[in-house]
């Protein structure tokens, strides 16, 4: 199976701490990858700089696409995610709690429909063109809606709905910009058991179903062990181990790592 | 109501007299005269303690209202008859009121002055409804917004003055020049939010006063600009007596020549002016740009991780709401005939930022209510001369203590998936 991200090298400083150090590590395509270790290990450092909210201090970061591979690096901010298709959901979730679901969605699609839209100028005049890709829109909102059955609530504030539901919601609208890449950064945290199965249920759906790579950082271990193909271990900003998760579980180096060492 | 509510309502109001005395006693009270030679302190005790004694009863009257919010009918059936105002209910509001605003000035009761008060109430509610895309839209709160509104008026007194361009033409002009300087503004305050941002904004609106009333050789400084061309009718002057071979509108029309035909004009061309405001934003609203501001008053982070450009996002809502201001300020500059740096203070902004807060952030028909509320008591009250502010602060504090969202505070979906059912 092919590479879909490649990380290289990756070191990132904030003054003298170093928080990333000489980060090397593969995504194949159509798997889900996990990025686990203790508290402050820096798993959330190495999604900012893979989203484009951080500059990497040196080190690099590829996107491989059908023949190509795009360095990601050359894009910050929001061209990652318009450009170069990495999608990503917070720690804290970060809906648009007082705008509606459905609108929610709608904005993960901004691009498209501001083109559909002709910069404002059809919709202003209300032609039938834009009238259709909206529609589109909307149907592509209820396509994802219906998978993790919210349809029933499109029109109400996102920010009140439940929590399971608020970080399901997260995921589909990273969804809905089509992303190769889907960073997902503790998507399990504050859920029940029964949420967090679901949870699993949406990432193996999008896993098979859309063909997109996830890249996962979680604490949840029944989330990481069930779903997970691959296994990435931080501490300190150091790689101590990386393995398929049976392989993990069994890894000294992970257990002194989480646990501490036998005096 | 227990016994103790009550004592502690009292307690708590007397500590507010206490306040108030201390604020009041040498401010009010203390009147500086001057009889004959020298100045004389005049003390004025009478009218503190009335101050005082208005304050404490206000307080102890809501003190007790929040104790028991059923006992006080009138605060609870005015609090309450407020919030029952939806945006469903608004819209009934809001053809009442544009059939109102249509018939208004053929009226029995319309004179020159109640025009006049009702023409300034609409360049207020479209500068609102301006001023509504930048703050209420895109959250990007904007102390300067009188400094688009001057440059129309710069732009257009500029323009009609040494070209002789009619109305039709300067007007967009006017637009463009506005929107303009509206994205040299937003610019440098692209990484900011909240507080810097409006203290950045606030020093804009200075320095466009301040080169106003330098820039001599341009704008004639404090002196302003005198014999600003009045719009026609489709070319038909209001004149009393047209030049030779020109007609004017009365004339024309055959009637009988008088002033109130052009106060007429302006009145009926303020009302599209801002009605078309209006129709602008709440068209724009539902495409995805109008979308995107929102989202970006939510949570701008979120919108980068969606491939939101925020820079160019913040830039139109900039540019269209500073438009708006410069169509508002052609239209000041027309009607006026005479513009100087003295129309756009500080307070201009504050009072156009009031009427948006107030109004409830993103609410059009507050943008309504609340320029009709603040301009119009204070219009009352103008009989009063300086103390009328007292009624403007009187009537924030209203507002504020009954409606802390705004008078009008819900928020309607741009876009349903099943419809209007509810």
């Amino acid at each position: 199976m092919s590479n879909l991200l490649s990380v290289e090298k990756l070191t990132m400083k904030f003054g003298g701490l170093v928080a990333i150090d000489d980060l090397s590590f593969d995504t194949k395509n159509n798997q889900i990858t996990s990025i686990i270790g203790p508290n402050g290990a820096g798993k959330t450092t190495v999604f900012n700089c893979l989203t484009g909210f951080y500059k990497p201090t040196t080190g690099q970061m590829y996107l491989h696409q059908a023949d190509n591979k795009v360095s990601l690096r050359k894009y910050t901010d929001f061209k990652i995610a318009h450009v170069a298709k990495v999608a990503r959901t917070f720690q804290n979730i970060r809906l648009f709690p007082a705008m509606s679901v459905l609108e929610n969605l709608l904005v993960a699609q901004h691009n498209e429909l501001m083109i559909a839209s002709g910069y404002s100028l059809y919709g202003l005049l209300n032609l039938k063109s834009y009238r259709d890709k909206e529609q589109l829109a909307v149907n592509k909102a209820k396509y994802w809606l219906d998978i993790i059955g919210l349809t029933h609530r499109a029109d109400d504030n996102a920010g009140d709905l439940p929590y399971g539901d608020q970080r399901k919601l997260e995921i589909v609208r990273a969804m809905c910009i089509e992303p190769k890449l889907l960073c997902l950064d503790e998507p399990a945290a504050g859920l029940n058991p029964k949420e967090s199965a679901e949870l699993n249920k949406l990432l193996k759906f999008i896993k098979t179903e859309k063909k997109t790579g996830i890249l996962l950082i979680e604490h949840d271990m029944s989330v990481v062990m069930g779903i997970s193909d691959h296994v990435v271990v931080l501490n300190y900003g150091k790689k101590i181990f990386e393995g398929t998760a049976e392989q993990t579980k069994k890894s000294k180096e992970v257990i002194e790592a989480y646990l501490g060492v036998d005096e | 109501m227990q016994k103790q509510d009550i004592i502690k309502s009292f307690k708590d109001s007397l500590f507010t007299g206490l306040i108030a005395l201390a604020l009041f006693g040498p401010i009010v009270g203390l009147r500086t005269a001057s009889k004959g030679e020298g100045l004389f302190i005049t003390p004025q005790w009478g009218v503190v303690f009335l101050l005082v004694g208005l304050c404490i009863l206000g307080r102890f009257l809501i003190n007790i209202n929040s104790a028991r919010r059923t006992e006080f009918k009138i605060f609870s059936t005015l609090s309450s008859k407020f919030s029952s105002i939806t945006e469903d209910k608004a819209k009934h509001f809001a053809i009442t009121g544009i059939l109102f605003a249509v018939v208004f000035p053929f009226l029995p009761f319309t004179d020159r002055y109640f025009m006049d008060v009702a023409i300034m109430i609409l360049t207020y509610i479209m500068l609102g409804w301006g001023l509504n895309i930048v703050v209420g839209l895109a959250g990007l709160l904007d102390l300067g917004y009188v400094a688009f509104y001057a440059v129309g008026a710069y732009s257009y007194a500029l323009i009609a003055t040494t070209f002789g361009w009619s109305f039709w033409i300067c007007l967009p002009l006017a637009g463009l020049f506005a929107a303009f300087f509206g994205i040299l503004l937003g610019f440098p305050v692209l990484r900011l939010r909240g507080d810097y941002l409006a203290i950045v904004t606030l020093g804009f609106g200075e320095i466009i006063r301040i080169i106003l009333i330098n820039w001599y050789e341009v704008t004639n400084g404090p002196d302003g600009i005198t014999g600003i061309p009045r719009p026609s009718f489709f070319g038909l002057p209001f004149k009393r007596s047209p030049d030779e071979g020109e007609m004017s509108f009365h004339t024309f029309f055959g009637l009988e020549y008088s002033t109130m035909h052009r106060i007429i004009f302006l009145y009926y061309l303020i009302l599209v002016l801002a009605l078309i405001t209006n129709y602008f934003t709440l068209k724009i609203r539902k495409l995805p740009v109008g979308r995107a501001w929102e989202a970006l008053r939510e949570d701008e982070i979120a919108c980068k991780s969606l491939g939101v450009n925020p820079t160019n996002t913040k830039l139109t809502a900039f540019a269209i709401g500073a438009m708006f201001g410069g169509f508002a300020g052609s239209f000041f500059a027309t009607r006026q005939a005479f513009i100087s740096p003295e129309s756009f203070t500080f307070i201009e902004s504050a009072i156009i930022v009031a009427i948006v807060v107030l109004g409830g952030m993103g609410s059009q028909t507050g943008v309504v209510l609340a320029s009709i509320f603040l301009i119009g008591i204070t219009e009352i009250f103008r009989d009063l001369e300086q103390y009328r502010m007292i009624a403007f602060g009187g009537a924030m504090v209203l507002i504020m203590v009954f409606k802390p969202k705004g008078i009008l505070a819900n928020r309607k979906p741009t876009i349903l998936m099943h419809g209007d059912k509810k």
